[in-house]
């Protein structure tokens, strides 16, 4: 990665008076953590970094960011928001202008070929984490760690985020820029990651899955990482009536996780997000992919590739097929 | 698990009766409720300013000023704005059903204090209904205070509590009353204004005077401006607050402004004090 | 206060005794680590990570009963008391916050959910030998073998285990098991003060919060807010699993005619946690949000309760999904004063 150019390209743009800001990462406070980063002027580009460890999908803040009501006598700020996308986090922004939840004009899109993320909790697992922040570079198909310790090179297999493993979208499907040659996509099989769980009986799968649900602590990281994940008033905080009860057990647990993975059904992109952030370690990832797939091939539809597609919850065909629903 | 002192479970009241003050979606309705248990009812007793946490079971609870006075005896009175789930499930209520009462909570207007002075409330809209039992109280002891003036106003007559109650207020000696709406009316023989313009219409001095308001936010910043105007000293203007609660007792942490606790350390708070409160205007 | 020696062949008779005593300790789900249930018989393993899930949600669960109702009628039905527990290896942090947490529960009205159940657990705990990257429990008034809040403090001396009674509870229960014990030499309880310097010497972060809390305040409009919060995602996971936050939402549930009234974790961090009905949020951003958090910990209940409420385990730190990271914060605010 040209961290010079990624830098003075940042620096450009971010001094430009239609940008209010730009999104990008930077070091976090400690170990391996990277830390989302708002940069307002030119000065701030030096702690601008995109390296392994930038596995957070920055398009979140779009409409994770406050509007607040323009004070009498102030005129509203206009001015763009850039940030820096993957492969993953560029289809967020494509499906976000497909359903008309930002417009084109608001962003300034960097798109970065992506060769892979490092699973942050794998690593940490086989290099514990210490309280210097530590590097990790791409090394040709592996990665290499920075750190207190000198450089250690890593089998790629070995820490590679399961979302990239399955990834099929390395590059930017849409940006206004790119910093980086693309990269050849490395998944070519549609695996969704859910062959195993599919595998399972019904009883087996249910008890699965009664698990995962049963550790949720309902914090709603999931839901607010979530790039798609945008509603200004979502169904399940609704008191009047009350769709999901707030109390937390196995069943209010599923009825929240399911509202959100039939809502993401041909929404969701695949970055992965909602199972990072979950410090219960629930497989949402699993969950939504599955439903991704079930899009892909009943309906021949991948969200987040286009954004001049019609909505695919909203686009209905006589021919739509349904025998696959129970 | 004991019963006795556990300050989440409510008395159960009964409504005695019931009227709508207001119309409208937002409309207000008043509840005039005895508590079921006469052992309760005996040993209940509340000072103007207070809270009650009133509820429906099966639908929840909300932290509502008794309006009633202290010295109307042997019921509670508590008007409400329909607004959410519970206070749609409140205005549901009609004479004869049960509605649950957690209270009195919070702290008071220092009526005791206030022997021998002048008394000036100014309310808007549903404000008027925590401005009540002050109303009231001041009238049932105005021999202890050098008078009472109210200043009352709403966006329409229509929207305005306590009408009738206004109407036998202004044929009390000692007490002055105005009242205002927003906009121009048929019929409307009083003021027509916005309450911060009435009350430098009014222009009272602030002599020996204390000053309470309650209302929409918007004008209460500008009643404490007006107050500043007329030489009100921070010390003789009060206003009471009101955020999101839960518990009512201190505990569920929401209703905070700065390091106050509205349910608590409130809801009357003095402008000398709250004017330091971060958060207390927000 | 006696300290007694527990040697670690003893270790499984002594676990699987207290296992008959309702006994929950610390146990990994998946990727969470919290504290379980210890079958009858089965022996604990206790290793050097604390739980994700802090024991503070077994005296403080995240969704529990206030009272039963049926629809229509007027009788309220109290939850039964809960069987007595005791909980092992509960790190000195944790029970210190449940000390913290009590203040406010006991402050002029008394939660009896809470003071119940508190007075009906035994707490256990376990000196940390090796602190976790993020612990910080010495800067904010704590300690890898704080006694506060726990029962029985027990240290790792690594042959054996010493027990020391810290309340009449905790020295009932040694007394229960004195046959598995044996006075403790006065080198073991050196070689304890020992390892606690060595552990505090281990701890990687510090930070002096004299002064944080009368600069809080001052800071109010600080610009500080909107940068420590601007990656924030308003989730609850620094709230909910912070071992001295406490606050709580209250709803009715209605399934059919049988109704309850219960109570579950809220947080600070929701957007949803201050709005009013009429749509007004007092706190409408992710800053008013963070720097409430802040100033509850650092200014509030130092103002209420004469204490930090913060005890310095780091899980908001470790487990903040985008890094938002309390030290840091705290050493902005300081270098804002």
């Amino acid at each position: 990665m040209d961290l010079d150019k990624l830098r003075k390209t940042a620096a450009e743009i971010v001094s430009r008076d239609d940008v209010k800001y730009l999104l990008g990462w930077r070091r976090g406070t400690f170990g391996y953590r990277v830390a989302p980063y708002f940069i307002e002027d030119a000065a701030g580009v030096d702690e601008l970094i995109f390296s392994p460890l930038c596995i957070s999908n920055l398009a979140t803040y779009l409409t994770l960011v406050e509007k607040l009501p323009v004070p009498r006598g102030q005129e509203p700020d206009q001015r763009k928001v850039a940030l820096l996308v993957k492969g993953c986090d560029s289809r967020a922004v494509a499906q976000l202008l497909v359903e008309k939840g930002i417009k084109r004009e608001e962003v300034v899109v960097i798109g970065l070929p992506c060769p892979g993320m490092v699973d942050r909790e794998l690593l940490a697992e086989k290099y514990p984490e210490t309280e210097a922040a530590a590097e990790v570079k791409w090394d040709g198909e592996d990665f290499l760690l920075v750190g207190e310790g000198g450089e250690t090179a890593i089998p790629r297999t070995e820490v590679l985020a399961e979302k990239c493993r399955l990834c099929r979208h390395p590059n930017p499907v849409i940006s206004d820029l790119t910093i980086g040659e693309p990269v050849e996509p490395w998944a070519t099989a549609d695996d969704s990651g859910v062959a195993e769980i599919e595998a399972k009986e019904t009883a087996e799968r249910w008890a699965y899955w009664e698990e995962q649900f049963s550790k949720c602590i309902r914090c709603y990281s999931c839901r607010n990482a979530c790039p798609l994940c945008y509603c200004e008033d979502c169904i399940l905080d609704r008191l009047d009536p009350t769709w999901v009860n707030r109390a937390v057990n196995f069943s209010e647990n599923t009825a929240f996780h399911l509202a959100r993975a039939f809502h993401l059904a041909g929404r969701c992109i695949e970055c992965g997000e909602c199972e990072r952030v979950c410090p219960a370690g629930i497989p949402l990832g699993k969950l939504n992919r599955k439903l991704a797939r079930t899009v892909r091939e009943e309906y021949g539809f991948e969200p987040g590739l286009d954004p001049e597609a019609e909505p695919f919850q909203a686009g209905y065909k006589p021919d739509d097929p349904e025998e696959f629903i129970l | 698990m004991k019963n006795h002192d556990n300050p989440y479970i409510p008395y159960t009241a009964t409504v005695e009766e019931a009227w709508n003050e207001t119309g409208g979606e937002r409309c207000i309705k008043t509840f005039k409720v005895i508590l079921d248990d006469p052992a309760v009812r005996d040993s209940w007793s509340h000072r103007p300013g207070q809270c009650a946490m009133i509820g429906v079971l099966g639908v929840g609870e909300s932290m509502i000023s008794i309006s009633s006075s202290p010295t109307e005896e042997g019921y509670l009175r508590f008007s409400v704005m329909k607004a959410g789930k519970v206070t749609t499930a409140l205005h549901q209520l009609e004479a004869g059903d049960k509605m649950t009462v957690r209270g009195p909570y919070g702290n008071s207007f220092p009526v005791d204090d206030w022997k021998g002075k002048k008394i000036l409330t100014v309310g808007g809209g549903i404000g008027q209904a925590p401005l009540r039992p002050i109303v009231e109280y001041v009238k049932a002891n105005l021999g202890d205070y050098a008078g009472l003036t109210t200043i009352y106003g709403a966006r329409t007559s229509g929207d305005l509590c306590f009408k009738q109650e206004f109407a036998e207020l202004e044929k009390v000696d000692g007490i002055n009353c105005h009242l205002s709406v927003d906009l121009e009316e048929e019929g409307w023989p009083h003021y027509v204004g916005f309450v911060p313009s009435l009350l430098m219409e009014v222009n009272p001095s602030p002599e020996n005077t204390i000053a309470i308001t309650c209302g929409p936010p918007i004008m209460i910043r500008f009643v404490l401006e007006n107050l500043k105007k007329l030489n009100f000293a921070d010390e003789q203007i009060y206003t009471t607050l009101e955020n999101r609660m839960k518990c009512g007792i201190g505990k569920c942490g929401r209703c905070n402004a700065g390091n106050l606790y509205v349910c608590k350390d409130g809801p009357v708070f003095s402008y000398a004090v709250l004017k330091d409160v971060p958060e207390a205007f927000a | 206060m006696s300290a007694m020696l527990l040697h670690k062949e003893k270790w499984s008779e002594f676990t699987g005794k207290l296992s008959g005593k309702n006994l929950w300790a610390p146990a990994v789900q998946g990727e969470m680590k919290k504290f379980a249930r210890v079958a009858e018989g089965q022996t604990v393993h206790l290793d050097e990570d604390n739980t994700t899930v802090p024991p503070k949600a077994l005296v403080f669960p995240q969704t529990e009963t206030l009272c039963r109702f049926s629809l229509g009628q007027t009788d309220l039905e109290l939850p039964g008391l809960d069987e007595e527990m005791v909980l092992l290896g509960v790190r000195p942090c944790d029970a210190r916050a449940m000390a913290l947490v009590e203040k406010l529960f006991r402050w002029d009205f008394e939660d009896p959910y809470y003071l119940e159940r508190r007075e009906r657990t035994t707490l256990i705990g376990l000196a940390c030998n090796e602190p976790d990257l993020n612990c910080f429990c010495s800067s904010v008034g704590g300690g890898p073998a704080s006694p506060e809040g726990l029962d029985i403090l027990m240290s790792d001396l690594g042959e054996s285990y010493l027990l020391e009674d810290i309340t009449e509870k905790g020295k009932a229960l040694v007394e229960e098991f004195k046959d598995l014990l044996e006075e403790a030499p006065a080198d073991a309880v050196k070689q304890k003060e020992q390892l606690v310097e060595d552990a505090v010497a281990k701890i990687k972060w510090n930070v002096d919060p004299e002064g944080i809390p009368e600069a809080l305040p001052q800071l109010w409009e600080d610009p500080l807010w909107e940068k420590v919060s601007a990656a924030c995602l308003g989730c609850g996971i620094c709230t909910y699993l912070c071992p001295t936050c406490h606050c709580f939402d209250i709803q009715d549930e209605v399934e059919g005619p049988a109704g309850r009234r219960c109570r579950m974790w809220d947080s600070c961090m929701f957007a949803e946690y201050t709005k009013h009905t009429s749509g007004h949020n007092p706190r409408p951003t992710r800053r008013e949000r963070t720097r409430n958090r802040i100033n509850h910990k650092y200014s509030y209940f130092v103002d209420k309760f004469g204490v930090i409420a913060c005890v310095g385990c780091g899980r908001c730190s470790n487990l903040c999904p985008v890094n938002i990271d309390l030290i840091d914060i705290l050493r902005q605010v300081k270098a804002a004063r």
